[in-house]
Protein backbone atom coordinates (compact mmCIF):
# COMPACT_ATOMS: atom_id res chain seq x y z
CA UNK A 1 0.00 0.00 0.00
CA UNK A 2 1.46 3.35 -1.04
CA UNK A 3 1.38 6.22 1.39
CA UNK A 4 0.05 9.58 0.24
CA UNK A 5 3.58 10.91 -0.13
CA UNK A 6 4.73 7.89 -2.12
CA UNK A 7 1.66 8.08 -4.29
CA UNK A 8 2.26 11.78 -4.91
CA UNK A 9 5.88 11.14 -5.78
CA UNK A 10 4.87 8.35 -8.14
CA UNK A 11 2.35 10.63 -9.84
CA UNK A 12 4.95 13.40 -10.10
CA UNK A 13 7.30 10.96 -11.82
CA UNK A 14 4.62 9.57 -14.08
CA UNK A 15 2.99 12.76 -15.24
CA UNK A 16 5.09 15.00 -17.45
CA UNK A 17 2.39 17.66 -17.24
CA UNK A 18 2.38 17.75 -13.47
CA UNK A 19 3.98 21.22 -13.32
CA UNK A 20 1.58 22.72 -15.85
CA UNK A 21 -1.42 21.14 -14.16
CA UNK A 22 -0.41 22.44 -10.74
CA UNK A 23 0.15 25.92 -12.16
CA UNK A 24 -3.28 25.84 -13.80
CA UNK A 25 -4.87 24.79 -10.53
CA UNK A 26 -3.26 27.67 -8.69
CA UNK A 27 -4.19 30.13 -11.41
CA UNK A 28 -6.75 29.02 -14.04
CA UNK A 29 -5.24 31.53 -16.49
CA UNK A 30 -2.23 29.20 -16.68
CA UNK A 31 -4.47 26.59 -18.32
CA UNK A 32 -3.51 28.27 -21.57
CA UNK A 33 -0.20 26.38 -21.64
CA UNK A 34 -1.98 23.02 -21.48
CA UNK A 35 -4.46 24.19 -24.08
CA UNK A 36 -1.75 25.20 -26.55
CA UNK A 37 0.13 21.97 -25.96
CA UNK A 38 -2.79 19.65 -26.67
CA UNK A 39 -4.98 21.67 -29.04
CA UNK A 40 -3.77 19.99 -32.23
CA UNK A 41 -3.98 16.52 -30.72
CA UNK A 42 -7.54 16.96 -29.48
CA UNK A 43 -8.61 18.68 -32.68
CA UNK A 44 -7.08 15.92 -34.82
CA UNK A 45 -8.82 13.24 -32.79
CA UNK A 46 -12.15 15.05 -33.19
CA UNK A 47 -11.57 15.72 -36.86
CA UNK A 48 -10.71 12.11 -37.75
CA UNK A 49 -13.69 10.90 -35.72
CA UNK A 50 -16.28 13.40 -36.93
CA UNK A 51 -14.84 14.12 -40.38
CA UNK A 52 -16.16 17.63 -40.38
CA UNK A 53 -14.20 20.81 -39.77
CA UNK A 54 -16.87 22.70 -37.84
CA UNK A 55 -18.01 19.68 -35.84
CA UNK A 56 -14.38 19.11 -34.84
CA UNK A 57 -14.06 22.74 -33.75
CA UNK A 58 -17.21 22.53 -31.66
CA UNK A 59 -16.08 19.28 -30.07
CA UNK A 60 -12.62 20.71 -29.36
CA UNK A 61 -14.16 23.74 -27.71
CA UNK A 62 -16.37 21.59 -25.51
CA UNK A 63 -13.44 19.38 -24.52
CA UNK A 64 -11.29 22.26 -23.33
CA UNK A 65 -14.12 24.09 -21.58
CA UNK A 66 -14.97 20.88 -19.73
CA UNK A 67 -11.32 20.31 -18.91
CA UNK A 68 -10.95 23.81 -17.50
CA UNK A 69 -14.10 23.40 -15.43
CA UNK A 70 -13.08 19.94 -14.22
CA UNK A 71 -9.42 20.60 -13.51
CA UNK A 72 -9.90 20.70 -9.71
CA UNK A 73 -11.22 17.12 -9.90
CA UNK A 74 -8.50 15.86 -12.25
CA UNK A 75 -6.30 13.96 -9.82
CA UNK A 76 -9.10 11.89 -8.30
CA UNK A 77 -10.43 10.86 -11.70
CA UNK A 78 -7.03 9.94 -13.04
CA UNK A 79 -6.13 8.02 -9.90
CA UNK A 80 -7.03 4.58 -11.23
CA UNK A 81 -4.79 5.05 -14.23
CA UNK A 82 -1.80 6.31 -12.32
CA UNK A 83 -1.84 3.08 -10.35
CA UNK A 84 -1.58 0.94 -13.48
CA UNK A 85 1.29 -1.54 -13.14
CA UNK A 86 3.05 -0.55 -16.32
CA UNK A 87 3.30 2.70 -18.16
CA UNK A 88 6.06 2.16 -20.68
CA UNK A 89 5.99 3.30 -24.28
CA UNK A 90 6.14 -0.28 -25.42
CA UNK A 91 3.16 -1.05 -23.22
CA UNK A 92 4.59 -4.30 -21.94
CA UNK A 93 2.73 -5.92 -19.09
CA UNK A 94 5.95 -6.47 -17.20
CA UNK A 95 6.83 -3.74 -14.70
CA UNK A 96 8.99 -1.03 -16.22
CA UNK A 97 10.54 2.25 -15.35
CA UNK A 98 7.99 5.05 -15.68
CA UNK A 99 7.91 6.71 -19.07
CA UNK A 100 9.18 10.27 -19.13
CA UNK A 101 6.72 11.05 -21.94
CA UNK A 102 3.69 9.80 -20.09
CA UNK A 103 0.93 12.15 -19.07
CA UNK A 104 -2.08 11.27 -16.99
CA UNK A 105 -3.46 14.68 -17.88
CA UNK A 106 -3.45 13.68 -21.54
CA UNK A 107 -5.30 10.46 -20.68
CA UNK A 108 -7.88 12.43 -18.73
CA UNK A 109 -8.23 15.04 -21.49
CA UNK A 110 -8.77 12.36 -24.13
CA UNK A 111 -11.33 10.62 -21.96
CA UNK A 112 -13.28 13.85 -22.07
CA UNK A 113 -12.70 14.03 -25.83
CA UNK A 114 -13.90 10.46 -26.28
CA UNK A 115 -17.13 11.24 -24.41
CA UNK A 116 -17.72 14.45 -26.35
CA UNK A 117 -17.18 12.69 -29.68
CA UNK A 118 -19.43 9.80 -28.63
CA UNK A 119 -22.17 12.27 -27.73
CA UNK A 120 -21.71 13.93 -31.10
CA UNK A 121 -22.07 10.57 -32.86
CA UNK A 122 -25.23 9.83 -30.89
CA UNK A 123 -26.59 13.25 -31.80
CA UNK A 124 -25.80 12.67 -35.46
CA UNK A 125 -27.61 9.35 -35.43
CA UNK A 126 -30.72 10.99 -33.98
CA UNK A 127 -30.66 13.98 -36.31
CA UNK A 128 -28.77 13.41 -39.53
CA UNK A 129 -27.19 16.64 -40.67
CA UNK A 130 -25.14 17.61 -43.67
CA UNK A 131 -22.28 20.02 -43.21
CA UNK A 132 -22.97 23.33 -44.86
CA UNK A 133 -19.86 23.10 -47.03
CA UNK A 134 -20.94 19.67 -48.20
CA UNK A 135 -24.44 20.86 -48.99
CA UNK A 136 -23.22 23.87 -50.95
CA UNK A 137 -20.03 22.34 -52.27
CA UNK A 138 -17.93 24.90 -50.40
CA UNK A 139 -14.75 24.59 -48.43
CA UNK A 140 -13.22 27.05 -46.02
CA UNK A 141 -11.08 29.22 -48.31
CA UNK A 142 -8.66 30.35 -45.63
CA UNK A 143 -7.85 27.02 -44.08
CA UNK A 144 -4.92 25.33 -45.74
CA UNK A 145 -4.78 22.51 -43.21
CA UNK A 146 -8.43 21.78 -43.90
CA UNK A 147 -7.74 21.59 -47.62
CA UNK A 148 -4.75 19.33 -47.05
CA UNK A 149 -6.72 16.99 -44.88
CA UNK A 150 -9.59 17.02 -47.33
CA UNK A 151 -7.17 15.66 -49.90
CA UNK A 152 -6.00 13.07 -47.41
CA UNK A 153 -9.63 12.16 -46.80
CA UNK A 154 -9.72 10.83 -50.28
CA UNK A 155 -6.87 8.48 -49.62
CA UNK A 156 -7.57 4.81 -49.53
CA UNK A 157 -5.96 4.47 -46.13
CA UNK A 158 -8.25 6.96 -44.50
CA UNK A 159 -11.29 5.42 -46.10
CA UNK A 160 -10.20 2.03 -44.84
CA UNK A 161 -9.84 3.42 -41.33
CA UNK A 162 -13.24 5.10 -41.56
CA UNK A 163 -14.80 1.73 -42.31
CA UNK A 164 -13.41 0.14 -39.16
CA UNK A 165 -15.68 -0.57 -36.19
CA UNK A 166 -15.76 2.29 -33.71
CA UNK A 167 -13.43 0.86 -31.05
CA UNK A 168 -10.79 -0.23 -33.58
CA UNK A 169 -10.95 3.07 -35.42
CA UNK A 170 -10.56 5.02 -32.21
CA UNK A 171 -7.57 2.94 -31.14
CA UNK A 172 -5.91 3.41 -34.54
CA UNK A 173 -6.42 7.19 -34.46
CA UNK A 174 -4.99 7.45 -30.95
CA UNK A 175 -2.04 5.29 -31.95
CA UNK A 176 -1.16 6.78 -35.32
CA UNK A 177 -2.40 10.37 -35.14
CA UNK A 178 -1.88 11.16 -31.48
CA UNK A 179 1.06 8.75 -31.11
CA UNK A 180 -0.12 7.31 -27.83
CA UNK A 181 1.38 4.23 -26.27
CA UNK A 182 -0.70 1.13 -25.72
CA UNK A 183 -0.95 1.95 -22.03
CA UNK A 184 -2.22 5.46 -22.74
CA UNK A 185 -4.80 4.20 -25.24
CA UNK A 186 -5.91 1.64 -22.68
CA UNK A 187 -6.38 4.49 -20.21
CA UNK A 188 -8.43 6.54 -22.67
CA UNK A 189 -10.62 3.69 -23.86
CA UNK A 190 -10.98 2.03 -20.47
CA UNK A 191 -9.66 -1.28 -21.79
CA UNK A 192 -6.77 -3.51 -20.78
CA UNK A 193 -3.48 -3.13 -22.61
CA UNK A 194 -3.86 -6.63 -24.05
CA UNK A 195 -7.28 -5.75 -25.45
CA UNK A 196 -5.89 -2.57 -27.05
CA UNK A 197 -3.03 -4.53 -28.64
CA UNK A 198 -5.51 -6.96 -30.18
CA UNK A 199 -7.77 -4.10 -31.32
CA UNK A 200 -4.91 -2.42 -33.19
CA UNK A 201 -3.62 -5.67 -34.65
CA UNK A 202 -7.05 -6.58 -35.97
CA UNK A 203 -7.56 -3.06 -37.27
CA UNK A 204 -4.32 -3.29 -39.24
CA UNK A 205 -5.35 -6.62 -40.69
CA UNK A 206 -8.68 -5.11 -41.78
CA UNK A 207 -6.94 -2.10 -43.33
CA UNK A 208 -4.48 -4.42 -45.09
CA UNK A 209 -7.33 -6.51 -46.52
CA UNK A 210 -9.14 -3.35 -47.59
CA UNK A 211 -6.08 -1.96 -49.36
CA UNK A 212 -5.37 -5.30 -51.00
CA UNK A 213 -8.98 -5.46 -52.24
CA UNK A 214 -8.65 -2.01 -53.79
CA UNK A 215 -5.41 -2.88 -55.53
CA UNK A 216 -6.82 -6.08 -56.97
CA UNK B 1 1.34 -18.29 -21.95
CA UNK B 2 0.35 -16.18 -24.90
CA UNK B 3 -1.90 -17.48 -27.65
CA UNK B 4 -1.09 -16.94 -31.32
CA UNK B 5 -3.39 -13.91 -31.53
CA UNK B 6 -1.86 -12.23 -28.50
CA UNK B 7 1.66 -13.02 -29.74
CA UNK B 8 0.92 -11.52 -33.15
CA UNK B 9 -0.63 -8.48 -31.49
CA UNK B 10 2.49 -8.04 -29.35
CA UNK B 11 4.71 -8.38 -32.41
CA UNK B 12 2.63 -5.76 -34.24
CA UNK B 13 2.94 -3.43 -31.27
CA UNK B 14 6.71 -3.78 -31.18
CA UNK B 15 6.84 -3.06 -34.89
CA UNK B 16 4.74 0.11 -34.45
CA UNK B 17 7.04 1.22 -31.63
CA UNK B 18 10.05 0.72 -33.88
CA UNK B 19 8.37 2.83 -36.59
CA UNK B 20 7.87 5.66 -34.09
CA UNK B 21 11.46 5.37 -32.88
CA UNK B 22 12.74 5.41 -36.47
CA UNK B 23 10.82 8.64 -37.03
CA UNK B 24 12.20 10.09 -33.80
CA UNK B 25 15.72 9.31 -34.99
CA UNK B 26 14.84 10.70 -38.41
CA UNK B 27 16.06 7.41 -39.80
CA UNK B 28 15.44 6.97 -43.51
CA UNK B 29 15.27 3.19 -43.41
CA UNK B 30 12.06 1.53 -42.30
CA UNK B 31 12.52 -1.25 -39.77
CA UNK B 32 11.75 -4.72 -41.02
CA UNK B 33 10.31 -7.55 -38.96
CA UNK B 34 10.39 -10.61 -41.17
CA UNK B 35 8.14 -12.51 -38.79
CA UNK B 36 5.32 -10.01 -39.17
CA UNK B 37 2.65 -10.47 -41.82
CA UNK B 38 3.88 -8.32 -44.77
CA UNK B 39 0.35 -7.01 -45.39
CA UNK B 40 0.09 -5.81 -41.79
CA UNK B 41 3.54 -4.25 -42.08
CA UNK B 42 2.54 -2.42 -45.23
CA UNK B 43 -0.73 -1.21 -43.70
CA UNK B 44 1.16 0.08 -40.66
CA UNK B 45 3.58 2.02 -42.85
CA UNK B 46 0.74 3.41 -44.89
CA UNK B 47 -1.21 4.59 -41.86
CA UNK B 48 1.95 6.01 -40.34
CA UNK B 49 2.47 8.21 -43.40
CA UNK B 50 -1.17 9.02 -44.25
CA UNK B 51 -2.77 9.72 -40.88
CA UNK B 52 -1.25 13.12 -40.26
CA UNK B 53 -1.98 15.34 -37.31
CA UNK B 54 -4.18 18.31 -38.15
CA UNK B 55 -3.95 21.76 -36.62
CA UNK B 56 -7.03 23.96 -36.50
CA UNK B 57 -6.98 27.44 -37.97
CA UNK B 58 -5.13 30.18 -36.13
CA UNK B 59 -8.39 32.14 -35.93
CA UNK B 60 -10.12 29.29 -34.12
CA UNK B 61 -7.14 28.75 -31.81
CA UNK B 62 -7.10 32.37 -30.68
CA UNK B 63 -10.87 32.62 -30.34
CA UNK B 64 -11.00 29.56 -28.13
CA UNK B 65 -8.02 30.83 -26.12
CA UNK B 66 -10.00 34.02 -25.48
CA UNK B 67 -13.02 32.01 -24.34
CA UNK B 68 -10.88 29.93 -22.02
CA UNK B 69 -9.33 33.09 -20.65
CA UNK B 70 -12.80 34.42 -19.86
CA UNK B 71 -13.67 31.08 -18.28
CA UNK B 72 -10.53 31.23 -16.17
CA UNK B 73 -11.45 34.72 -14.99
CA UNK B 74 -14.90 33.44 -14.02
CA UNK B 75 -13.32 30.54 -12.13
CA UNK B 76 -11.08 32.95 -10.22
CA UNK B 77 -14.18 34.90 -9.27
CA UNK B 78 -15.78 31.72 -7.94
CA UNK B 79 -18.24 31.44 -10.83
CA UNK B 80 -18.79 28.50 -13.18
CA UNK B 81 -16.66 28.52 -16.33
CA UNK B 82 -19.66 29.28 -18.51
CA UNK B 83 -22.74 31.26 -17.46
CA UNK B 84 -25.74 28.99 -17.05
CA UNK B 85 -27.93 31.20 -19.21
CA UNK B 86 -25.50 31.17 -22.10
CA UNK B 87 -27.36 30.79 -25.38
CA UNK B 88 -26.98 27.59 -27.29
CA UNK B 89 -24.28 27.40 -29.94
CA UNK B 90 -25.23 28.50 -33.39
CA UNK B 91 -25.20 25.19 -35.23
CA UNK B 92 -22.55 24.86 -37.89
CA UNK B 93 -24.70 22.44 -39.80
CA UNK B 94 -28.12 22.65 -41.33
CA UNK B 95 -30.19 19.57 -40.78
CA UNK B 96 -31.49 17.80 -43.84
CA UNK B 97 -30.24 20.55 -46.12
CA UNK B 98 -29.01 19.01 -49.34
CA UNK B 99 -29.33 21.45 -52.15
CA UNK B 100 -28.88 20.09 -55.64
CA UNK B 101 -25.70 21.48 -57.18
CA UNK B 102 -27.56 23.05 -60.08
CA UNK B 103 -29.76 25.17 -57.80
CA UNK B 104 -27.18 25.92 -55.13
CA UNK B 105 -26.45 29.63 -55.01
CA UNK B 106 -22.97 30.70 -55.97
CA UNK B 107 -21.97 31.87 -52.53
CA UNK B 108 -18.54 33.01 -51.52
CA UNK B 109 -18.09 31.85 -47.93
CA UNK B 110 -16.15 34.98 -47.04
CA UNK B 111 -18.97 37.15 -48.36
CA UNK B 112 -21.71 35.22 -46.62
CA UNK B 113 -23.62 36.83 -43.79
CA UNK B 114 -21.59 36.84 -40.61
CA UNK B 115 -23.60 36.35 -37.45
CA UNK B 116 -22.03 38.10 -34.51
CA UNK B 117 -23.75 37.59 -31.21
CA UNK B 118 -21.95 39.78 -28.65
CA UNK B 119 -22.26 37.00 -26.07
CA UNK B 120 -20.41 34.68 -28.42
CA UNK B 121 -18.02 37.24 -29.82
CA UNK B 122 -15.03 35.19 -28.77
CA UNK B 123 -16.15 32.33 -30.98
CA UNK B 124 -14.78 32.27 -34.49
CA UNK B 125 -17.15 33.88 -36.95
CA UNK B 126 -18.70 31.38 -39.29
CA UNK B 127 -20.57 31.98 -42.48
CA UNK B 128 -24.23 31.33 -42.04
CA UNK B 129 -27.03 31.59 -44.51
CA UNK B 130 -30.20 33.16 -43.30
CA UNK B 131 -33.57 32.85 -44.92
CA UNK B 132 -35.46 36.10 -45.76
CA UNK B 133 -38.13 35.34 -43.17
CA UNK B 134 -35.53 35.06 -40.42
CA UNK B 135 -33.92 38.40 -41.26
CA UNK B 136 -37.27 40.19 -41.50
CA UNK B 137 -38.43 38.67 -38.22
CA UNK B 138 -35.27 39.79 -36.43
CA UNK B 139 -35.55 43.33 -37.81
CA UNK B 140 -39.21 43.61 -36.78
CA UNK B 141 -38.39 42.33 -33.28
CA UNK B 142 -35.59 44.86 -32.84
CA UNK B 143 -37.86 47.66 -34.11
CA UNK B 144 -40.66 46.65 -31.77
CA UNK B 145 -38.34 46.61 -28.79
CA UNK B 146 -37.08 50.08 -29.69
CA UNK B 147 -40.63 51.46 -30.06
CA UNK B 148 -41.64 49.97 -26.71
CA UNK B 149 -38.55 51.44 -25.07
CA UNK B 150 -39.20 54.89 -26.52
CA UNK B 151 -42.84 54.66 -25.42
CA UNK B 152 -41.80 54.11 -21.82
CA UNK B 153 -38.87 56.58 -21.80
CA UNK B 154 -39.94 60.19 -22.36
CA UNK B 155 -37.42 62.47 -23.95
CA UNK B 156 -35.20 64.27 -21.43
CA UNK B 157 -35.31 67.55 -23.38
CA UNK B 158 -38.07 70.15 -22.72
CA UNK B 159 -38.93 70.23 -26.42
CA UNK B 160 -39.34 66.48 -26.52
CA UNK B 161 -41.55 66.47 -23.44
CA UNK B 162 -43.68 69.28 -24.90
CA UNK B 163 -44.08 67.45 -28.20
CA UNK B 164 -45.07 64.29 -26.40
CA UNK B 165 -47.61 66.17 -24.22
CA UNK B 166 -49.10 67.85 -27.30
CA UNK B 167 -49.31 64.53 -29.10
CA UNK B 168 -50.95 62.85 -26.11
CA UNK B 169 -53.57 65.60 -25.75
CA UNK B 170 -54.70 65.25 -29.37
CA UNK B 171 -58.14 63.82 -29.94
CA UNK B 172 -57.66 60.58 -31.80
CA UNK B 173 -60.25 58.80 -33.81
CA UNK B 174 -61.16 55.54 -32.01
CA UNK B 175 -60.74 53.57 -35.20
CA UNK B 176 -57.27 55.02 -35.71
CA UNK B 177 -56.23 54.19 -32.15
CA UNK B 178 -57.46 50.65 -32.40
CA UNK B 179 -55.75 50.22 -35.75
CA UNK B 180 -52.46 51.48 -34.30
CA UNK B 181 -52.84 49.24 -31.26
CA UNK B 182 -53.58 46.28 -33.46
CA UNK B 183 -50.47 46.96 -35.53
CA UNK B 184 -48.31 47.22 -32.42
CA UNK B 185 -49.82 44.06 -30.97
CA UNK B 186 -49.19 42.34 -34.24
CA UNK B 187 -45.54 43.39 -34.19
CA UNK B 188 -45.10 42.36 -30.59
CA UNK B 189 -46.97 39.12 -31.12
CA UNK B 190 -49.57 39.93 -28.46
CA UNK B 191 -52.83 38.05 -28.77
CA UNK B 192 -55.78 39.84 -27.22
Amino acid sequence: MLSKTEEGARLARLDRDRGLVEAARRDPAQFDALYRKYLAQVYSFAYYELRDHHAAEDATERVFMKALAGLPRFEERAGDFTMAPAFGRSGSSTPQAPDADASTFRIWLFRIARNVVANEHRHDRRRPAAPLEEALGLSAPDDIAEAAVAREAGSAAWEAVARLPEDRRRAVILRFVDEMSTAEIAGVLGRSEGAVRVLIHRALRSVAADLRGRLS
Amino acid sequence: MLGDGARDARRTELYLDSLVQADDRRALDVPVDTGLDPAVRLAAQRLRSDLVRVHPSFRFEEALAARLSLGAARLRAGLPVEPAEAPAHVPATIAFLRLPTSTAPDVDASAAVQFRNPLLSARPPRPLLFGGVGVASAAISIGAVYVAWRWSHPSPTPMGRAARAAHGSRVTHPAGRSRRTAVLQGILGVVS
